[in-house]
């Protein structure tokens, strides 16, 4: 029986508020880190296969002689530009992961695998090239710290939700996502996380572009693009 | 601080010298408000813990006693008064997660483990809480199949416990607080601990998780008091070669590529390094002979043998070693070179068994993932005899199918991957000659790809995964382990996880991922007793006698790998 999959519809959520409470505008321009290592900005490459955006530096200078000197917290402000600085990653050209309050070991087994290149993208990369080993484990230790942010993704369909159970019954995703998808230790949080990166990331361990676990890449293998859709919506709406 | 009873004071103080009265308390990291609960904790000697088979108080040991046999001798509760039996109290832990522990209990107080590594002490008449140890995780945890722990250890004045971080934690049993903890392994290339450990002659043993994950097993014994380490025993050895077995236990052709796999050998070597071979539910002990037997898990990655050239010793096997020097005595493989992640893991019984010509001799017992219970010497660990199959061997041995997306042709393994019989433990009735063992019977796809090992992730080699509205089923089945005839099979709605009792009133009790909790009849498999626990009871019971009654103890917390309810329940039972 051919399926159409599932189209998730579109939902404008204010990500972020300014602090007069009023949404604060983005522009087309998105702000973004700057590197580490050389102070430069970074680019991102083509992202999504079509969109190249140009990250800009963020308000305050970081220079590589300061970078040593900084708090941890310091440190943790260059990725605020796109995992938010609350925590709710604001509306950007690509699908980006919810951090805050997601497990400490699988922060860090992320920040390490873009540091050896086993995981590959062209903002996080760098970034990861950039500092040492200690570094990661702090930040990672920093992030997990923070309370999950509730999205307020809405409920999929009770079709669509139904597609998704059985999917997860044939994965078995809880034997390593935890009862409640909230994970533990190296294994992610999936529940309430971002719905569009969840798909993103399942159809990329799917097709090999996300290398950095073969193991979800085999998995992800028995799905089809209607369960893949269906388990997004429905993880993100917990 | 409410004050209890004067029996049990005088149980405890008749049994054993005192330790000091302990005060509920909280230590690690904290938990939840604790209970007020006087209980006279006792120390537990090796004497005591020798006896064990034979002490209707108490339930030393993970699965009983040294020879593991799951065979309580209390004989209150019987098939004739069972139906009486109600709930006598419920503990509720902090964790909402799978459960799988064996409770202990020693002279009235009880041990218990959670998921993520929490350690209660409670009073085993009235389920207070006397103290509540939350283990301080380490950032790096790697392990699959749920954050589970099957239970602690009790031996002198502490309680011992192994971490999905892979330490090995004494705590002080008054009180809860850590007393040594040694770091077993380095949980960031795969290594963590879910098992009980055993502790025998002042040392305690403890095998490894990782076979999801390319680690080289092992089992180590440390010393009980300092937790210094005292051997290890390696696994896998350096040459894991072997000698090319085409054939498993049962006489069945493999169909492996040999040609291929020695092709293999000479350009990458011998694959030992990362062969696996996790060794993860409890040895048994042979007091007389100081021998250990265990069986050991499948080789890392699973279902991708291309990279593994080799019969992969001592995968998949049964394994003995000298208690006092950790050195190798005897061994039998029931699966050379396995890609189907069939395992050997629920634990060993040592029992006396009729060998091929009739004569009883010391034997050992293994119930395979397989879904056959095998049945060896004990002196040279050679197969006697193995069971008639407890579960369909409908699909052995299919190969896995190379991964492909959306493969409706994918190959089918029924029963898949876990079994047979999973990690729970087996029960025996010495009497009847009966083993007893709870089975899963999962319809699955298998799928091989080639990877090299991902640092720390899962390392299947591919992936094995339900078939989508395909067989969900499981059975209990008592077998003759002298003729290997099965002599009933009671057929679960479910798969079934998380082990069986037996005791002297003639009973086995086992749960379900359902919630049921039932109780039978020994002999023939009628259901005498149930009771629904509302999470899955996915946890082997325990048997013990307090102020004079017999309770039976199970965890009900359900289970990560077959999805069943979850729960946070210790319920106990009695007559009234």
């Amino acid at each position: 029986m051919q399926q159409t999959a599932y189209r998730h519809p579109e939902v404008r959520v204010v990500r972020r508020a300014s602090k007069d409470g009023r949404p604060e505008r983005l522009g087309r321009t998105l702000r973004g880190p700057r590197s580490l290592s050389s102070g430069r900005p970074l680019r991102a490459g083509p992202v999504g296969g079509h969109l190249r955006v140009t990250v800009i530096a963020i308000s305050f200078a970081l220079l590589p002689a300061a970078a040593h000197s900084e708090t941890i917290e310091e440190k943790a402000q260059v990725c605020a530009a796109c995992h938010g600085e609350n925590g709710v990653p604001p509306e950007q050209a690509f699908p980006v992961p919810v951090i805050w309050g997601q497990n400490l070991g699988y922060l860090f087994f992320q920040l390490r695998d873009f540091k050896s290149g086993a995981r590959k993208n062209d903002v996080m990369s760098p970034l990861a090239e950039a500092l040492p080993r200690e570094d990661l484990m702090a930040l990672a230790q920093y992030f997990s710290k923070k309370a999950w942010p509730k999205l307020q993704q809405p409920h999929p369909p009770a079709d669509v939700a139904a597609l998704a159970q059985r999917a997860n019954a044939s994965v078995v995703c809880t034997s390593c996502h935890q009862d409640g998808f909230v994970g533990a230790g190296t294994q992610p949080r999936l529940a309430g996380q971002e719905r569009a990166y969840l798909e993103k990331t399942m159809t990329e361990f799917q097709s090999g572009a996300r290398g950095n676990n073969p193991g979800m890449t085999d998995l992800m293998k028995s799905l089809t693009p209607q369960d893949v859709s269906a388990l997004a919506a429905w993880l993100a709406a917990m | 601080m409410m004050r209890i009873g004067k029996t049990i004071l005088l149980a405890g103080a008749m049994a054993l010298p005192l330790g000091s009265l302990a005060l509920a308390q909280e230590t690690g990291g904290g938990g939840g408000g604790a209970a007020a609960s006087n209980v006279p904790i006792p120390t537990v000697g090796q004497p005591m813990l020798n006896n064990a088979a034979s002490d209707s108080k108490n339930f030393l040991h993970t699965n009983g006693n040294y020879n593991q046999t799951r065979f309580h001798p209390a004989n209150q509760i019987t098939t004739g008064n069972v139906k009486n039996m109600h709930v006598a109290w419920i503990f509720q832990t902090d964790l909402r997660e799978s459960m799988e522990t064996s409770p202990i209990i020693v002279n009235g107080v009880m041990y218990v483990t959670t998921s993520f590594d929490h350690v209660y002490a409670l009073n085993a008449q009235t389920g207070e809480q006397i103290w509540h140890y939350k283990h301080d995780m380490g950032p790096i945890t790697v392990y699959c199949c749920g954050p589970n722990n099957r239970g602690a250890a009790v031996y002198g004045d502490k309680v011992y416990l192994a971490t999905l971080d892979a330490k090995l934690v004494a705590l002080d049993a008054k009180t809860g607080k850590p007393v040594w903890s040694v770091q077993i392994a380095e949980p960031s290339l795969g290594y963590s601990e879910t098992m009980a450990p055993t502790v025998v002659d002042g040392k305690v043993l403890i095998g490894t998780n990782g076979g999801e994950y390319g680690i080289r097993g092992f089992v180590k014994a440390y010393d009980a008091a300092d937790g210094k380490l005292l051997w290890t025993f390696n696994t896998i050895p350096e040459s894991s070669v072997g000698v090319w077995a085409e054939k498993d236990a049962t006489g069945r052709d493999m169909h492996r590529d040999i040609a291929a796999e020695k092709a293999q050998l000479e350009k990458t070597g011998d694959p030992y390094k990362t062969l696996g071979g996790g060794v993860w539910q409890n040895p048994s002990v042979d007091l007389a002979t100081k021998r250990i037997y265990f069986v050991v898990g499948n080789p890392s990655p699973d279902l991708d043998g291309a990279i593994r050239p080799g019969d992969n010793l001592y995968t998949d096997s049964l394994v003995s070693v000298d208690l006092d020097t950790g050195k190798l005595a005897c061994y039998f493989q029931y699966i050379a070179h396995d890609v189907w992640d069939l395992d050997a893991t629920s634990p060993t019984v040592l029992v006396n068994v009729k060998d091929k010509g009739g004569k009883a001799v010391p034997g050992v017992l293994h119930a395979g993932k397989t879904g056959y219970i095998y049945v060896h010497d004990r002196k040279d660990c050679s197969l006697i005899r193995f069971s008639d199959p407890m579960v369909s061997q409908k699909d052995r041995w299919v190969l896995p199918s190379p991964t492909k997306p959306l493969d409706s042709d994918a190959a089918r393994m029924f029963p898949g991957a876990n079994g047979g019989v999973e990690w729970s433990p087996i029960a025996t009735n010495p009497a009847l000659s009966l083993a007893y063992a709870i089975n899963l019977e999962q319809e699955m796809t298998y799928t091989v790809a080639s990877a090299p090992y991902p640092e720390g992730k899962l390392w299947l080699g591919g992936a094995f995964t339900n078939v989508p509205g395909g067989v969900q089923a499981g059975n209990i089945t008592a077998v003759d382990y002298d003729s290997g005839k099965i002599k009933w099979q009671v057929k679960t709605p479910q798969p079934m996880i998380g082990g069986i009792l037996a005791t002297a009133g003639g009973l086995v009790f086992a749960g379900e991922s359902n919630g049921w909790f039932k109780a039978y009849d020994a002999k023939d498999g009628k259901p005498l007793w149930k009771f629904h626990a509302g999470a899955g009871v996915n946890a082997p019971p325990s048997s013990y006698m307090v102020g004079g009654k017999q309770y039976i103890v199970v965890a009900a917390g359900g289970n990560v790998q077959v999805d069943s309810k979850r729960g946070n329940s210790i319920i106990a039972f009695s007559l009234d």
